[in-house]
This record gives structure tokens, C-alpha cells and sequence, in this order.
């Protein structure tokens, strides 16, 4: 009984809404006082369809800069995490503390600063600006699971293979970083979602050049036909989970072919 | 002392990849707000003292209560974020392991950007949304006028609905990932000493999420009083968050006025490390007067 | 303690990349491209992209533009036209930031711009030109008298005309059998009706020109502001139309506590019934909407005896502009009759054609004529019975910003 009711509300608080999204996509007249759409039609799908090219760009460019930015905080954190799992010094709380504020001020304090410069070095309104500034304020989390991952891992795999006779780079590029997938997944997934669904930095350093889908749907949500916010944002839905349900299920058949799971 | 270097000096080489772009980006970034906020390296030359902007702005109440209004709307969502977020995770982690799986649903608006969870609820909430109808269908109103005014009442209400519910999967998230490491004997423990559901929620449970709870309340209490997103869709146009302050300061006026923006910017990232520093302190203060005890 | 004189190097050294950029050394322009015969700019142009920054809030607009100029833009001259949705403020702000970083290739080709935009960005040398007089299609067929001035500011060939607008209110028959006929009936009606009356938060442009609107009635006149900017007058005149907006605040939608804060988000109010009117500078908006479902059909518009204030709309091209003549190829095709016409239809935007109907050929002026406005659109005649112009820029600007002052912050 008492399940029933938390799963009640889990579906209440989070699954209704987003059936809620699929009704508007395919009833844009849906008016007060109707509990249940008066009719459907398809003028939302149609209007999608007529601005596809559009829509397909910007998503694909969303994806990119979010990939990206993904790869850039992985390469900024993977030394440093290392380091800051394995080695004690002064001022680590301190220091791990002031690594981990990007994630935490508003990012618009040093986006805004940036701005007037990114412009002077000809990094406004390019992919590399964009995926600059989306870096430095979500490696936090990249940074962060990569520290746990490296402190769940241990010393021993790295001696063992040092004393195997592997060098540095092998080392990491054949022994730890596979046992570190599951923490670069889960860090990656995190830096991912909060590129992708990121407005306002995108719309400041790419200043609409850069295109992204939430600078497409941001003016469709005021608009009178609801229809396609509805239904950019169940794609916006899909999207990622299709992305991580890839990734769990090649990540599960990679570690059961090595035999780990 | 050879030794020492060399360690500092492989220590300062291993984070480099990490220091350096922190240093130029994130501190060079919030440097070059502070120097535009004194009227230095701004895109037009400045005429006045270094610090009119703040002059201007402190005298201005309006000022006040934006800065008010947001450290409100942060404040009460991040609150109901942590509470919805600790209950509902500690109702999911009791779960049977056949339910767990449906319970993931509870991740669709960490997905969602934050546009999209704010037209979820305009969708729902405004006086002509679902709830109203729903409302009207059950005879409670009469009218759409009859619907209590929830998205424009002046008090930010509909903000701190779109942070709660794009923030509770969150901090949901944070809580398990404490509760799957916690002993599930001690709960049974307790229970066979006869002490009642909530005592056991309040003294065994309880403090063993509380960092978890902690580390939510102080990410979303900042992200809720800086983000710019929510406020842009479901802001009201009095009094406005503070992000949006800073948006019309920034884009919609000549560039004159952008040390004042850049000075509102400078307030806010100093009352974030102040407010970050103030919190964790209190935080170990207490828990280690608990531990005292 | 040594550590503490290390602070100020090392802060040098993180902001040295950012002051070696007050270094980097400005190129010199060379445009020679107002010279160049429009057929060769058009070969120019051939195979390249165009960025088109437009105010990006009304989704039947984008639609057109996404589908059909861009198609058009493909198939005649090989450009692939790029909306970008930005508001005409925002953008205007961009240029400036460029220009004082002195970038001489930016990322905007075209802009869309009328009225205060255009004065400031003028004002701040922002805008290429004069290139309107040589797009051949402004030389057949716009009448030259009709875009000297722009909100009182002289246009000077710095943009090119791509549409006209007047301001008419929507309202739904099957609630309000007569709606308000003058601005007095108009504050009555909001008084007997509380909740229900409300208009777009300026500076959007529609509900500036609401406010226009209300400024004009309640001071007697709008021949008294066409002269130019005076303070005297404006300070001696605003007071009544904070009052008279004051006034009314209590009685409108949320007690005036908050304003939709566009046009469009008003026209969601007015579909979803929460607002009783919504208003348009597109005369066959409303159509428009009908037509989408997003409207009942029941919907019309009407103007007050007032007056209804119009405008020309234009667009103009940044000094920054990296594909000039691809802009300039643009700018034309806007004001070609199959692009006017292809606006004009109400099914796809419903925007008054620029040009002069007397210069077209009879064949011509036959297509327009057949075009249906729909039901809800009024006639002609009617709109231009009650047209008025717009204000002076500076006027409109003083009006937005006391706005603000006197009635939200009230």
C-alpha cells in the first residue's frame, strides 16, 4: 500500500507531466475548461515538419557542443584527478573547494566578464567559445567523479601493471581508464545534460550563431500554438535517454566480453 | 629540499591541465567583471569614478528588493527541493527491487532543460492551465478569475514550482546514492527496540543523509539565486530576479551602463563565496557539536 | 607572508591574454561594394550563406521565413538564408560590443529593425550603407516619399523597406458582441470588466504602441509631437497618460501586478480566454491565427476612432556585415512582388506589402487584389481612415522608460 503510493506520486510529480507534453504536441487547440482535449490534430507535427531543417540543425549542433564539451572537461580532469586521488599536500580541502565553485556561482558573473574579451580574440560567436565556457562551468562534475573513480580503482591495478613492466601511458590507457568507465559515464552524463540544456550561456557566447535547440525553443514557449514546444521538448526527452541507454547497454556488453560483470 | 620542489613541481604539473584553465577562465573571468565593474578595460572608455556603479546602485531600491526577491525564490525553492527530495528518496530506496526500475521516473526532469520544465509548468498552473480545468471540472471554480493567482502573484511562485520540480530528482539522486551504502540491519534494529517510523526516520536516517542534503541545498540555493533561464520564462515583470536585473542592464540599454551591470554581477559572486564559505562552517560546527554530545 | 606579493604578478598573468587584446591592431575598410552593379553583386553572392537576425517571438513569421523565403533564396540565387531569432535590442546591443572591439567581420548579415532600433543603431554608425537605392526592386517599385522618415529619423537609404504595419485589437465575437469604439469607452469597458483587459509590457514593440496609442488620445493629438523631440511638451503631456494607465492598472488582468511580456504571450492569453483582447501591428493577423486554429473563428478585429498607428518596417545590414552583398540580395528579394504578395497572404503571415501598387503592372496589382484577407481582417478603406503616424524615436524611448518609472514601479 505504502509503495503504491510513492510510485503514485513519482508518476504524479514527473511522468504525468511529460503525457501531458504528448497530449498539447498532438491537440494545439486544447482550451479551458476541457480536462481532456476537445479534439487532435496534426498542425503541430506539420509545423514541425515544415521547419525540420531548421529544428535537425539545431539539435545537431546542440549535440555537438555538448559532446565536445563533454571530451574537453574529460581531458582538463583526468591528470588532476589522478593526482588529487592519489597524493596528499597542503591546502587539498582548499584547493578541491575553490575547484569546485565554477560549478557553484552563478555563471553569469564570469560568462558576462569573458564576453567583451571572447569577442576581442575572435571566440564569440564560434564553437570553441561555446564549448570553452560550458566547460569551465561543468567540469566540476567530470572533475569530481573522475576523483571517486580513481579512489574507488585503488593503487594496486597501477603497481601491478608498473611492475608488469607497462609504461605511464599504457598504464592509463589500457589498465585504468577502462576500470574508469563507469565514473567517466557518469561524470560525461552529467557535463552532457547541463550543456545541452543550457540557454542562456550558449545565447551569450554563441550570440545565435551557434545554434541550439534551447535557443530554438525559447521563443516557441510563449507562442499561441503549443503544439511544437510540446513536442521539441518530448525530443529533447528522448534524445538523451536513447544516448545513455546506448551507452549503458555497449558499456555492459564491453565489460562482459572483458569478463567483469 | 630538492625533493620538495621536484613533489611540487610534478604535484603543479599534474593539475595543470585543470589549474590553468581555471586561473584564466574562471578567475581571469571574474576579474575582468570586477575591473568592468570599476569602470576599467569596459568596452567604452569610462568617464566617471570607479565606483559610481555601485553609487548608482545601491542608492537605487529597486536594487533591494530584486536582491531580496531572489535570495526569497532561492531560498523557499531550495528548501522544498531538499524536503521533497530526502522524502521521496527515502520512500524510493524502501522500494522492492521489482518496483525500483518503474521508480526511475523520477529522472525525466533532471533531463528536461530548464525552459522546458518552466512551460511544463505554465502548462499546468496558469489560470487557464490543466489544474484549472480540472479545477473547473470538479466544481471548485466557476471562472478562470475564480483560479487563485499562482504564476503572477508577485511572490515568485511559479519560479519556485519550476525549481522544485527540476531540482528534486537532484537532490533524490544525491540522498540514494548516500542511502545505498547504509545499512539497511540498523533500521531493523531499531525497529525491534520499539522505536516508532518517525523516530527512525529523524535519528537513524536522518543524519546519515544530511550531507547529501547539505550538498543540494547549497547547489540549488545558488543556482536558483543566479539562473537566468526560469526567471526568463515564468519572471514576472515586478519585482524581477536579479538575473534578469543584470540581462536588461547588460543587453537592453547602451553600453554606459555596463559597469553597473558588471557591478550587480560582482555583488552576486561575493555573496555566493561568502554564503558557500558561511554555510559549510556552520554545517561542521554543528555536526561536530553533535558529535561532542 | 612571501606568498602575499606573488598575488599581484600572477593576477597580471591571468589577465594577460585579455590585455594583449586592446593591442590587436584594427584593419582598414574597404568597401567598394556600392559601386558594383547589382547583377555582378548577385553573382557575388552566388553559393553563399546569410545570417538574418530577426526578432524571433511570432512562430507564423519564422514559418515563413524558414520555409519560404529561404526556399526561394535557394532556388533563385543559390543562398542558403539562416534565421536567427534575436530581439531588435539585443542585437543592436551585439554591434555595439563589436564595434568597440573593434571587429570588422561580425556574424549578422541582415537585421531586421525599424523605428528607435534604427536611431540608435544610425546613431552609433552601426549600419552599411546607403544601399537601399540600389536594390533594383526598391527602384521600380516603392514610392520614394514613402520611406524618407522612419519614426522621424531620416532613413537616408541606410534601409531597405520589406513591409508595413498597422495597429489594429482582436476581440472575440462570441464574448463581446460591440467592442469599445474610442480610447474613453475603451477605460470604461477595462473599468466594467475587471481582469480581463491587459497589453504586452513595453518596450515589446506592440505594447509601446499601445501605450502610443493611449498618448496620442489623452493629449490631443499626434500633429503636435511630428516636429521633433521637446522635452517641455513630453513633460508637460506624460503625466496624463501615467495617470490615465494608473488608472486602469487595478482593473487589468492580474491587477496589473505583472504584463504579458510580449505580443505573442498576449495572443496565448486571448486564445486561451484569460484576455479579452489581444492587439497586432498586422492587420490580418488574426486571420492568420484563424487559420492556424489557433483562434476560434469567431474572432475580428476593430481600431478605435482615435486613430490606428502605422509604420513601415525595414532591413538594414551591420557595418560589420561578413556577407554584404549576400544581404543586399536578400533585402531585395523581400521587397519583390512574389515575396510582398507571398507575405501579404493572410495563410502565411499577413504583413501590408512595401510597395507602391500605382508602379505595379495591372497583372500584378490583380494578384494582390485577389488575395482574401479573410473575415477577420478589416478593409482598406476602413484601416486607412483612422491611420496616424508614429511618434518621433526619441519620444517613443522617453514614453518606454517612463513607462517603466511611473506605472510598473510605481
Amino acid at each position: 500500500m505504502k509503495h503504491t503510493v510513492t510510485l503514485i506520486l513519482l508518476m504524479l510529480f514527473f511522468a504525468v507531466p511529460a503525457g501531458v507534453l504528448v497530449l498539447i504536441s498532438l491537440a494545439s487547440g486544447w482550451r479551458f475548461p476541457d480536462v481532456w482535449p476537445a479534439g487532435f490534430s496534426f498542425s503541430g507535427i506539420a509545423l514541425f515538419l515544415q521547419q525540420k531543417e531548421q529544428i535537425l540543425s539545431s539539435l545537431a549542433s546542440s549535440f555537438v557542443f555538448s559532446l565536445l564539451t563533454v571530451g574537453v572537461t574529460f581531458f582538463m580532469c583526468l591528470v588532476p584527478a589522478a593526482v588529487f586521488a592519489r597524493n596528499d599536500f597542503r591546502g587539498k580541502t582548499v584547493l578541491e573547494g575553490l575547484l569546485l565553485t565554477p560549478a557553484l556561482v552563478p555563471p553569469m558573473t564570469f560568462a558576462m566578464g569573458l564576453h567583451f574579451f571572447f569577442i576581442k580574440l575572435s571566440l564569440a560567436d564560434t564553437l570553441p567559445g561555446v564549448v570553452l565556457i560550458l566547460a569551465i562551468f561543468s567540469y566540476p562534475y567530470m572533475f569530481r567523479a573522475l576523483v571517486a573513480g580513481f579512489q574507488t580503482m585503488g593503487e594496486h591495478y597501477r603497481i601491478c601493471a608498473r611492475n608488469l613492466g607497462a609504461g605511464p601511458f599504457s598504464i592509463l590507457w589500457q589498465v585504468e581508464l577502462p576500470l574508469l568507465m563507469p565514473a567517466v559515464v557518469a561524470g560525461g552524463s552529467v557535463v552532457f545534460l547541463v550543456a545541452f540544456s543550457e540557454y542562456f550561456l550558449v545565447f551569450l557566447i554563441g550570440g545565435g550563431r551557434v545554434a541550439s535547440f534551447t535557443g530554438l525553443l525559447m521563443p516557441l514557449l510563449s507562442s499561441s500554438n503549443r503544439s511544437l514546444a510540446a513536442l521539441l521538448t518530448l525530443i529533447f526527452l528522448l534524445l538523451p535517454v536513447g544516448l545513455f541507454f546506448i551507452l549503458d547497454l555497449s558499456l555492459m556488453r564491453s565489460f562482459r566480453k572483458k569478463g567483469m560483470a | 629540499m630538492s625533493w620538495t620542489n621536484n613533489r611540487a613541481g610534478r604535484l603543479v604539473s599534474g593539475l595543470a591541465p585543470l589549474l590553468l584553465p581555471y586561473l584564466v577562465l574562471f578567475c581571469g573571468g571574474i576579474m575582468l567583471t570586477i575591473c568592468q565593474s570599476f569602470g576599467v578595460f569596459t568596452p567604452l572608455p569610462h568617464a566617471g569614478a570607479a565606483l559610481d556603479a555601485y553609487a548608482k546602485i545601491l542608492t537605487d531600491p529597486a536594487f533591494f528588493s530584486s536582491f531580496g526577491f531572489s535570495l526569497g525564490v532561492a531560498m523557499v525553492s531550495a528548501f522544498c527541493t531538499m524536503a521533497a527530495g530526502t522524502f521521496l528518496a527515502y520512500q524510493v530506496w524502501q522500494l522492492p527491487a521489482k518496483l525500483a526500475t518503474a521508480a526511475l521516473i523520477y529522472k525525466i526532469p533532471l533531463i528536461l532543460p530548464h525552459i522546458s520544465v518552466a512551460f511544463v509548468v505554465l502548462v499546468f498552473w496558469s489560470p487557464s492551465g490543466i489544474v484549472a480545468s480540472i479545477a473547473h471540472s470538479l466544481g471548485i471554480i466557476q471562472t478562470m478569475q475564480d483560479f487563485p493567482n499562482i504564476l503572477y502573484s508577485g511572490w515568485g511562485l511559479g519560479m519556485v514550482l519550476a525549481y522544485t520540480l527540476k531540482g528534486t530528482p537532484f537532490a533524490m539522486l544525491l540522498v540514494l546514492a548516500l542511502l545505498v551504502r547504509f545499512d539497511v540491519r540498523q533500521i531493523q534494529t531499531a525497529a525491534m527496540l520499539g522505536a516508532s517510523g518517525v523516530r527512525i526516520f529523524f535519528s537513524i536516517v536522518l543524519p546519515r543523509m544530511a550531507p547529501a542534503m547539505h550538498t543540494s541545498f547549497i547547489i540549488l540555493f545558488l543556482y536558483g539565486f543566479g539562473a537566468f533561464d526560469i526567471p526568463f520564462v515564468l519572471g514576472e515583470s515586478r519585482p524581477g530576479m536579479l538575473s534578469i536585473h543584470v540581462y536588461n542592464l547588460y543587453f537592453k540599454h547602451d553600453l554606459a551602463r555596463r559597469p553597473e551591470a558588471m557591478a550587480i554581477l560582482t555583488m552576486m559572486f561575493f555573496f555566493a563565496v561568502i554564503f558557500i564559505i558561511a554555510y559549510s562552517k556552520t554545517v561542521q560546527r554543528l555536526e561536530n557539536g553533535v558529535r561532542k554530545l | 607572508m612571501p606568498r602575499r606579493c606573488t598575488l599581484v604578478p600572477m593576477l597580471m598573468i591571468i589577465m594577460l591574454p585579455f590585455l594583449l587584446t586592446f593591442a590587436l591592431p584594427a584593419r582598414a575598410p574597404g568597401d567598394t561594394l556600392l559601386k558594383t552593379p547589382f547583377a555582378r553583386i548577385q553573382d557575388q553572392a552566388r553559393g553563399t550563406k546569410v545570417r538574418w537576425y530577426m526578432f524571433g517571438g511570432w512562430a507564423h513569421v519564422n514559418s515563413w521565413v524558414d520555409t519560404y523565403a529561404a526556399a526561394e533564396m535557394k532556388k533563385r540565387h543559390d543562398i542558403d538564408l539562416v534565421r536567427v531569432p534575436m530581439d531588435a535590442g539585443v542585437f543592436i546591443n551585439k554591434l555595439l560590443n563589436e564595434k568597440a572591439a573593434g571587429r570588422k567581420t561580425g556574424s549578422i548579415d541582415l537585421l531586421w529593425i525599424n523605428g528607435e532600433n534604427f536611431k540608435n543603431a544610425r546613431e552609433a554608425d552601426l549600419l552599411f550603407g546607403p544601399f537601399a537605392g540600389r536594390l533594383p526592386n526598391v527602384q521600380k517599385y516603392v514610392d520614394p516619399d514613402s520611406i524618407t522618415h522612419d519614426f522621424g529619423f531620416p532613413v537616408a537609404g541606410y534601409e531597405a523597406p520589406f513591409g508595413r504595419a498597422q495597429f489594429v485589437f482582436e476581440y472575440d465575437t462570441a464574448r463581446i458582441q460591440t467592442p469599445p469604439k474610442t480610447i474613453p469607452e475603451l477605460k470604461a469597458w477595462i473599468m466594467a470588466h475587471p481582469g480581463s483587459f491587459t497589453y504586452p509590457q513595453p518596450p515589446d514593440f506592440t505594447g509601446s504602441a499601445f501605450i502610443r496609442h493611449v498618448f496620442y488620445a489623452v493629449t490631443g493629438g499626434h500633429e503636435q509631437y511630428m516636429a521633433g523631440w521637446n522635452p517641455d511638451l513630453f513633460a508637460q503631456k506624460a503625466p496624463l497618460l501615467w495617470s490615465w494607465l494608473n488608472a486602469i492598472a487595478p482593473f487589468l488582468w492580474q491587477k496589473g501586478q505583472t504584463y504579458p511580456k510580449d505580443s505573442a504571450f498576449l495572443d496565448t492569453l486571448f486564445s486561451r480566454g484569460e484576455a479579452a483582447f489581444s492587439m497586432s501591428y498586422h492587420p490580418p493577423h488574426a486571420q492568420n491565427l484563424i487559420l492556424q486554429k489557433a483562434y476560434p473563428e469567431t474572432v475580428k478585429t476593430f481600431v478605435l476612432e482615435d486613430g490606428s498607428i502605422f509604420n513601415t518596417h525595414f532591413t538594414a545590414i551591420p557595418f560589420n556585415a561578413p556577407n554584404k552583398a549576400g544581404a543586399m540580395v536578400l533585402a531585395n528579394f523581400l521587397i519583390s512582388v512574389d515575396a510582398q504578395l507571398s507575405k501579404y497572404i493572410p495563410e502565411n503571415w499577413g504583413d501590408f506589402p512595401a510597395l507602391d501598387m500605382d508602379r505595379l503592372s495591372a497583372q500584378d496589382k490583380n494578384r494582390f487584389q485577389a488575395v482574401d484577407l479573410g473575415t477577420a481582417t478589416l478593409k482598406p478603406g476602413q484601416l486607412a481612415a483612422v491611420a496616424v503616424p508614429e511618434i518621433p524615436a526619441a519620444y517613443l524611448e522617453a514614453l518606454e522608460q517612463g513607462w517603466k518609472e511611473h506605472v510598473l514601479d510605481k
